[in-house]
C-alpha cells in the first residue's frame, strides 16, 4: 500500500520538477548577444526544440 | 584496470554511434561542422554525467527501498527532463559565453537517446557508484569522438559532387557504414 | 483524411523520408520478428498519445505544454512496457532496452507537438495510425533485406508463443553466400542508405512530374 503511495508521490513530485523547471527556463531571459543563436541542426526534424525552423517546415514538405 | 578497459570498450568497441545506433539523429542534425559538433558532445558528457549519477541516487535510494522499480523509466525521463532544463537556466543566468557555445545544444538533449540508454544501462548492468561513474563519461565521450570524426568527414562531403536523390543524408549513412565498418576493426583489443 | 493516413507511407514516411526515430530503426531491424513487434508497439503508443494529446489540447497551459506530453508519452511507454513483457517475454527480451527508448522516439513527440496539438481527436488518431504503420513499414523493409542477406531466410513466429512459427522460408541457393556483416551495423546503414535514396529518388520524380504538369 505504501508503495503505491509513494509511486504516486514520485510521479507528481518529479513532474513537478520537471514543469517549473520549464516554465522557469522558459521565463529566464537569453543572455545578451545570444537571442540569435540558431544551432546547425536543419538535418534533425526533433520539431520540439526550439531551434527548429518551424516557418521553413511546409516549405520543405512541398519541395 | 578493469575500469580503463571498461572505459576503452565503451569508446571504441562498443561504441553508442556505430554499434548501438544511438543518437542518430544529432548525428546526423549537428555534425555540420566540427565546431558544432565539439559543443554538443560536451553538453553530452555533462547532461548524462549529471543525470547518470541523479538517476543511479533515485533508484537506490527511493526506487529499490520502497520496491517500485517499475516506476524507473518514468521517473529517470522526468529526471533527466528537469535536469536538462535547470541546467539551461542556470548556464543562461550565469555564463553567457557559456551558453554561446553549449546552451544551445542542451534543448536537443532531452530527447536524445544515450542520455536514457546510458541511465538504463548503469541499472541493468548492476555497475556500483564508481562504475556508473566511469560508464556515464566514457560513452558519451565515444559518442563526442565519433561526431567530431563525422563532422570533419561531412564537411569534404558536402562540397562532393553526388548524384541527386544521394545528396545529404544517404550518401552520409554510407560515411557511417564505413565508420562503423573501421571501428569494428577494434574489437580485439581488450 | 486518406491523404494524411497515405501521407505517412511513402512522401512524408517518418523514417526515410523525414529522418525520424533513425535509433530504432537501425537497431531493431536484424529480424522481420523484431521489427514488426517494435514497429505495433510504437503504432499503439502513437495513437493513444496523439488521441490524448488532442483531447486535452485546449486545457493545457501553452508554457508548460512539452512537460505534459512528455508525461503522457512516458506513462504510455510504461504501460506497453509491462504488457509486452507480460505476455510476449520473447520479444521483450530481443527489444530489450530500445521497448523503453520509444519515449524518447522523435516520431512520437514530434507528431503530438505537430500534427495532434492542433487536430480534432479523430483526425490525430487516423494521424497516429498512419505515421506508426508508415514507421513500421519502414522496419519491415529494413528487417527482410537484412535478415534475408544475413541468414538466407525469413521467419516470423507467433509473438505470444515463441515456439509457433506463423510463417518463414529459407532459401536453400542463398545458403552460401550469406553475409554476416548485414545482422550487424555496417548491413543497418547500408541497407538504410539505400532505401533513403530510393525514397529521395521517388519524391524526387513525383516533384517533378508535378512542376511539368503545372506547366
Amino acid at each position: 500500500m505504501t508503495s503505491i503511495v509513494v509511486a504516486i508521490l514520485v510521479f507528481v513530485a518529479l513532474g513537478a520538477l520537471f514543469g517549473v523547471g520549464f516554465y522557469l527556463n522558459q521565463k529566464t531571459p537569453k543572455p545578451k548577444g545570444c537571442e540569435n543563436l540558431t544551432a546547425d541542426c536543419e538535418g534533425c526534424r526533433i520539431t520540439t526544440c526550439p531551434h527548429h525552423p518551424h516557418s521553413t517546415e511546409g516549405e520543405k514538405e512541398n519541395a | 584496470m578493469e575500469l580503463l578497459s571498461m572505459a576503452i570498450a565503451a569508446i571504441l568497441i562498443n561504441n553508442v554511434v556505430l554499434t548501438q545506433f544511438l543518437g542518430i539523429c544529432p548525428f546526423l542534425g549537428v555534425s555540420k561542422n566540427s565546431k558544432s559538433a565539439v559543443g554538443m558532445g560536451l553538453a553530452v558528457i555533462f547532461v548524462i554525467f549529471g543525470a547518470s549519477l541523479l538517476t543511479f541516487a533515485l533508484y537506490k535510494l527511493v526506487l529499490v527501498p520502497f520496491n517500485i522499480e517499475y516506476m524507473q523509466l518514468i521517473s529517470f525521463i522526468l529526471v533527466i527532463a528537469a535536469f536538462v532544463q535547470f541546467t539551461e537556466m542556470f548556464i543562461k543566468k550565469y555564463s553567457a559565453s557559456l551558453y554561446k557555445s553549449l546552451g544551445i545544444y542542451l534543448p536537443l538533449i532531452t530527447t536524445n537517446c544515450v542520455v536514457l540508454f546510458v541511465a538504463q544501462d548503469n541499472i541493468t548492468q548492476g555497475y556500483n557508484l564508481i562504475e556508473t561513474m566511469v560508464n556515464s563519461i566514457s560513452v558519451p565521450a565515444g559518442f563526442m569522438l565519433v561526431l567530431f570524426l563525422f563532422s570533419c568527414l561531412r564537411e569534404r562531403l558536402d562540397s562532393a559532387d553526388t548524384t541527386a536523390s544521394w545528396r545529404g543524408n544517404p550518401v552520409a549513412l554510407v560515411v557511417a557504414a564505413l565508420m562503423a565498418l573501421a571501428f569494428s576493426g577494434l574489437a580485439g583489443i581488450v | 483524411m486518406w491523404q494524411n493516413f497515405k501521407n505517412g507511407f511513402i512522401k512524408e514516411n517518418p523514417v526515410f523520408g523525414l529522418y525520424l526515430g533513425l535509433c530504432s530503426s537501425l537497431a531493431i531491424s536484424t529480424s522481420l520478428n523484431n521489427a514488426i513487434g517494435m514497429g505495433m508497439c510504437v503504432t499503439i503508443v502513437l495513437i493513444f498519445s496523439n488521441v490524448l494529446v488532442s483531447a486535452i489540447r485546449k486545457i493545457t497551459p501553452d508554457e508548460i505544454r512539452i512537460p505534459v506530453y512528455i508525461v503522457i508519452i512516458a506513462t504510455l511507454v510504461s504501460i506497453v512496457e509491462m504488457i509486452v513483457h507480460a505476455f510476449m517475454p520473447e520479444l521483450y527480451d530481443s527489444l530489450g532496452v530500445f521497448l523503453g527508448l520509444i519515449v524518447v522516439n522523435c516520431i512520437i513527440l514530434g507528431r503530438a507537438e505537430a500534427f495532434a496539438s492542433k487536430n480534432p481527436i479523430g483526425a490525430s488518431a487516423i494521424d497516429g495510425l498512419g505515421m506508426g504503420l508508415g514507421y513500421t513499414f519502414a522496419l519491415v523493409l529494413i528487417s527482410v533485406v537484412r535478415e534475408l542477406i544475413a541468414t538466407g531466410g525469413i521467419a516470423f513466429y507467433n509473438p505470444f508463443d515463441a515456439t509457433q512459427i506463423i510463417f518463414g522460408f529459407n532459401i536453400e541457393a542463398l545458403a552460401p553466400y550469406t553475409v554476416s556483416l548485414f545482422s550487424g551495423s555496417v548491413g543497418a546503414f547500408l541497407t538504410f542508405s539505400c532505401f533513403a535514396a530510393l525514397f529521395a529518388f521517388i519524391k524526387q520524380r513525383s516533384a517533378k512530374k508535378e512542376k511539368e504538369a503545372k506547366k
